[in-house]
C-alpha cells in the first residue's frame, strides 16, 4: 500500500471512539478517501484545525488495508467566509454531499477536486450562492460524464418546446417520444444551463437568474444527480431549502 | 476464551460502554467479581436509578432529577444572562469554572445540513420564547469552535439581535498553558482578531 501526499478538501468528519475522527477527504491525486485522525479531538492535537469540514489542506496520509491514516498535514485555505453565513455554508455542505455521493473511494478525479475548490472559492464571493450551486451542479455532472444535451432534440434535432428526458439525458421534442419524468423546460433555462457549462464560473457574476428560472434549472439538475447518484434526496439540500423558506 | 455464562455475559454488557474494548471489559468484569455483594448491588442500583430518575430540564434542557433543574431552580442565580451550549456535559465544563453566575440553555445539538440537522432539530424555538418572556439583557453564545457551532452561533445571533438583546460569543484562542509554535493557522488568526489592550 502506497501513501497519499496530495492537496485535499474534508468532506465530511464524525467523531470515532474517545478522541479519534473519521473524516472523508477528497484529494486531488488520490480521489476520495476515508481517513482515521488519531487523536484530534484531544485539546493538544496539531491537526484539530485541518479536520474541520471545508478546510482545504495538503495531506500525507498512510494507506492501511481498509482505512487511511492521517500522518500530517497543513491548512492552505480554511473557507472562514463559508462559516460565517448559514446559508452559504449549507450550500458549501451540498457540494460536499454532492461529490461524496457521486464519487467512488479511492479513484482520483482531479478536474473534480479543482470544480470544488472553484465552487467553494466562488460561494464564498459570489452574492448569489443558488446560481453558484446550478453552476457546479452542472459542471460536476459534465465532470462525473453526464453532460445534458442542450443543443436541439437529442433524437431529432428538431426545436421547441422541449421537455427535458432524465433518463435520456438530454431534450426532446414534441413529435419525439418522452419518458413518464419528462420535465417541461423553457428556452431561457436551456440558455442559462448552456451558458453555465460552456462558460463554468468564468464571468459568473454577469449572469442573472431570476428565482422562477433557478428553480426550474434546480428541479433539472436534480432529477440528472438523484439518477447519477442513485439518491432521491439530499439531507444538506432539504436543510437549505428549509433555511429558504425561513427567509421569504 | 471460555467464561462460565454469567461472566460472558458481564463482559459482553462493559463492552458496549464508550471506549471500552474485549480485554477492558474483561478486566472490568473479573474486577466486579471480587467485589463484595453489597457494592455490586449498589452499583447496579445507581445505574438503574441515574437511568430512571433523570430527565431533562423543562427550562434549559439541561440533565435533571426534578422537572426543572438545580440551575434553573438557584434564585442566586442571574437569569438575565443565558449561556448558550450545544449538549449538557457542556453545561459541567462550565459549572467546573466556578465563575459563571448566570443560567443556561442546552441546544441538544449543532445545525448540520450535511448531517440533516436543521433549526428545527435543535431547543431554538424554546430558546426564542424565554428571551421573549423573560428579562434576558444577554445571551453567551459558548457553542463549539467549528463550523457547526459556528453557524449555530450565527444563525441564533441573527435570530436573537432582532428582538434587541445583546449577543456574544465566547473568545477563541491559544488554550492556556498551549505553546504558540503549534498553534494552527485557524486558531491563530482567531486569537489575533480577539486580541485586548493589556
Amino acid at each position: 500500500m502506497t501513501d497519499v501526499r496530495s492537496h485535499g478538501i474534508v468532506l465530511h468528519a464524525r467523531d470515532l471512539r474517545e478522541a479519534d475522527k473519521l473524516v472523508t477527504v477528497l484529494t486531488r491525486t488520490g480521489g476520495k478517501v476515508t481517513v482515521v485522525a488519531r487523536g484530534v479531538r484531544k485539546q493538544a492535537s496539531r491537526f484539530k484545525a485541518l479536520v474541520i469540514p471545508l478546510t482545504l489542506g495538503y495531506f500525507l496520509l498512510h494507506s492501511g488495508k481498509n482505512l487511511d491514516t492521517l500522518i500530517q498535514g497543513e491548512i492552505i485555505k480554511p473557507y472562514l467566509g463559508l462559516r460565517s453565513d448559514l446559508t452559504r455554508l449549507a450550500y458549501a455542505q451540498y457540494f460536499c454531499e454532492l461529490c461524496d455521493a457521486a464519487l467512488p473511494e479511492r479513484e482520483p478525479v482531479p478536474e473534480i477536486f479543482d470544480l470544488l475548490v472553484t465552487g467553494l472559492e466562488k460561494l464564498e464571493q459570489d452574492d448569489s450562492s443558488a446560481r453558484v450551486a446550478r453552476c457546479f451542479e452542472l459542471n460536476l455532472l459534465e465532470s462525473l460524464g453526464y453532460r445534458p444535451f442542450l443543443d436541439g432534440c437529442l433524437n431529432c434535432g428538431g426545436g421547441g418546446p422541449f421537455r427535458f428526458d432524465r433518463e435520456q439525458g438530454g431534450l426532446l421534442c414534441p413529435l419525439c417520444t418522452a419518458g413518464p419524468q419528462a420535465i417541461p423546460v423553457s428556452g431561457a433555462a436551456v440558455a442559462v444551463m448552456k451558458r453555465f457549462l460552456d462558460g463554468g464560473f468564468h464571468r459568473l457574476n454577469v449572469c442573472m437568474v431570476p428565482q422562477g428560472l433557478n428553480k426550474e434549472i434546480e428541479r433539472l439538475n436534480f432529477s440528472l444527480l438523484a439518477r447519477v447518484t442513485g439518491r432521491s434526496r439530499f439531507k444538506s439540500l432539504d436543510i437549505l431549502r428549509g433555511l429558504e423558506e425561513e427567509i421569504k | 476464551m471460555y467464561y462460565p455464562e454469567p461472566i460472558g455475559r458481564l463482559i459482553e454488557t462493559f463492552q458496549k460502554l464508550p471506549g471500552v474494548g474485549p480485554k477492558t471489559a474483561q478486566r472490568l468484569a473479573l474486577f466486579v467479581l471480587k467485589l463484595p455483594r453489597e457494592e455490586v448491588e449498589a452499583m447496579a442500583r445507581s445505574m438503574v436509578e441515574a437511568r430512571e430518575k433523570t430527565r431533562y430540564c423543562s427550562v434549559c434542557g439541561n440533565f435533571s432529577e426534578g422537572e426543572v433543574c438545580a440551575v434553573c431552580r438557584d434564585t442566586r442565580r442571574d437569569t438575565s444572562v443565558i449561556c448558550v451550549v450545544q449538549d449538557p456535559r457542556d453545561v459541567l465544563a462550565m459549572e467546573r469554572m466556578r465563575e459563571f453566575r448566570g443560567v443556561y440553555h442546552v441546544l441538544g445539538g449543532a445545525i448540520s445540513p450535511i448531517d440533516g440537522v436543521g433549526p428545527d432539530q435543535l431547543r431554538i424555538r424554546q430558546l426564542l420564547e424565554r428571551v421573549r418572556a423573560g428579562k434576558v439583557s444577554e445571551l453567551i453564545m459558548a457553542t463549539n469552535p467549528n463550523v457547526e457551532g459556528e453557524a449555530t452561533a450565527l444563525y441564533l445571533a441573527r435570530l436573537i439581535k432582532a428582538l434587541g438583546v445583546r449577543v456574544t460569543r465566547i473568545a477563541h484562542g491559544i488554550p492556556v498553558g498551549g505553546d504558540l509554535e503549534y498553534a494552527d493557522e485557524v486558531t491563530l488568526s482567531r486569537a489575533l482578531e480577539g486580541r485586548r489592550e493589556l
